[in-house]
């Protein structure tokens, strides 16, 4: 925790430590002395909770001094150890005031090279409620992040949820869209609603994803090379299924339609990108199960089932 | 990095900008099967497909941004549909060849500084 610390990355903590109250960072225990107090006295304490310095406060705890281990150094040195310290403390206290931002507490702590800042009631009193270090607010900022970790934790375990409810009252009443043969303005209007729809059940991302290119695909098929017809999506416990009809003229040979990069698209749909020849092998990429019907008679059926929960990653 | 990055460094126009966005990753493409079956889920997706349809692409896909390319003309009810659904839509006179050069560029050497 110094100015130094990469600004780029740590953008959170940044924004944390502006937060962050001096009040909520600080130790309320507070150990002190009072005036009539010798430096031997002090060092004792010192060295048994292990601490760099202490305040020196008047019976109405506002502050008045302060003796660091560096002045007890000293008075070892000089031979008055056994004094008061009355004569010998620091009385130009740095201190800091609880409701400021820790921000100013590193800053300070810095710029006079020191290791601790009583921290007084208000910026214009000297009344001591707390004492603040580097570690201290070090810990706050810890706890803040953790708790904020939880937060998003949380969320995401509620994200990838899935709603069983929401399932059952779907899977009595399954979306139905009719597609229009050649109809470009509203094609992927199905794989997009459709899509919305289910990141309302908290299904996992990918298999959306999956759900909605088997719609897109299906979807862009009955425009492209049919007649109309629509689409059905049925949602069950463990998976959804889609099901596209059309009215034909149908599929004379499935098997050499489920090749990559066969089409019988004309220039003018595949100059707007589609008829690449790969929605069906796409639609098969990505379900878990694909069945084609086809009748020159009756047209297409085509069924995809894409199960739900299983965690089958998109490449 | 950030798409306003790639926005300044290649100049590109801006004709609908919703968010900045981490951006990691970018596909280029004019055949709509093709990105559906490979672009990356929030990646720049490169193309001189400026119609309805690619906006429906870039949706399923969760493709955040689209930068059309050769200054192909975009309609306005793009547009409409692009502003609707957050997308945010760039468009330069260069080539998809010179600008996906420029962005890789751009990723390479902030995957450098890393």
């Amino acid at each position: 925790m110094s100015a130094n610390y990469s600004k780029e990355k740590l953008t959170l903590v940044n924004e944390l430590i502006y937060q962050i109250k001096v009040k909520e960072a600080m130790s309320k225990k507070v150990i002190f002395f009072k005036e009539n107090t010798t430096f031997r006295e002090i060092q004792l304490k010192l060295k048994e909770k292990k601490i760099s310095g202490v305040p020196i406060l008047n019976n109405v705890k506002n502050i008045i001094g302060i003796v660091s281990i560096d002045d007890v150094i000293t008075a070892f040195d000089k031979g008055y150890v056994d004094n008061k310290i009355t004569d010998y403390m620091s009385r130009d206290v740095i201190t800091i005031p609880q409701n400021i931002s820790v921000v100013s507490a590193i800053h300070k702590l810095e710029r006079f090279g020191v290791g601790r800042l009583p921290v007084t009631e208000s910026s214009d009193s000297k009344r001591i409620v707390g004492v603040i270090t580097l570690s201290d607010i070090l810990n706050r900022l810890l706890v803040v992040v953790q708790s904020i970790a939880e937060k998003v934790e949380d969320k995401e375990i509620k994200n990838t949820q899935i709603s069983h409810d929401l399932i059952k009252s779907i899977s009595k009443k399954p979306l139905r869209f009719e597609v229009r043969g050649d109809d470009f303005d509203n094609a992927g209007r199905v794989a997009s609603i459709t899509k919305k729809y289910f990141q309302n059940l908290g299904i996992s991302k990918d298999i959306i994803r999956r759900i909605a290119i088997v719609c897109y695909e299906a979807e862009m098929n009955i425009c492209l090379h049919s007649l109309g017809g629509s689409i059905t999506i049925q949602v069950n416990d463990n998976n959804a299924v889609i099901y596209a009809h059309d009215k034909g003229p149908g599929i004379p040979d499935v098997e050499l339609a489920l090749k990559p990069g066969f089409t019988t698209a004309s220039e003018k749909i595949r100059a707007l990108g589609f008829g690449a020849g790969m929605g069906l092998p796409n639609i098969k990429h990505y379900a878990d199960k694909l069945e084609i019907k086809s009748s020159l008679k009756t047209g297409t059926e085509l069924k995809a089932i894409i199960n739900l929960g299983v965690k089958n990653e998109i490449k | 990095m950030k798409l306003s990055k790639i926005i300044d460094e290649c100049r590109l126009e801006k004709i609908v900008f919703c968010t900045d966005c981490e951006v990691e990753t970018g596909y280029c493409g004019d055949l709509m099967s093709d990105v559906m079956a490979h672009a990356e889920p929030e990646c720049i997706w490169i193309t001189i497909q400026a119609h309805k349809n690619s906006i429906a692409v870039a949706l399923i896909k969760d493709i955040k941004s689209i930068v059309f390319t050769n200054n192909v003309t975009v309609e306005k009810e793009v547009i409409e549909k692009a502003k609707e659904e957050k997308i945010n839509l760039l468009r330069t006179n260069k080539d998809s060849f010179t600008v996906c050069g420029e962005i890789y560029c751009l990723m390479e050497a902030e995957t450098a500084k890393d």
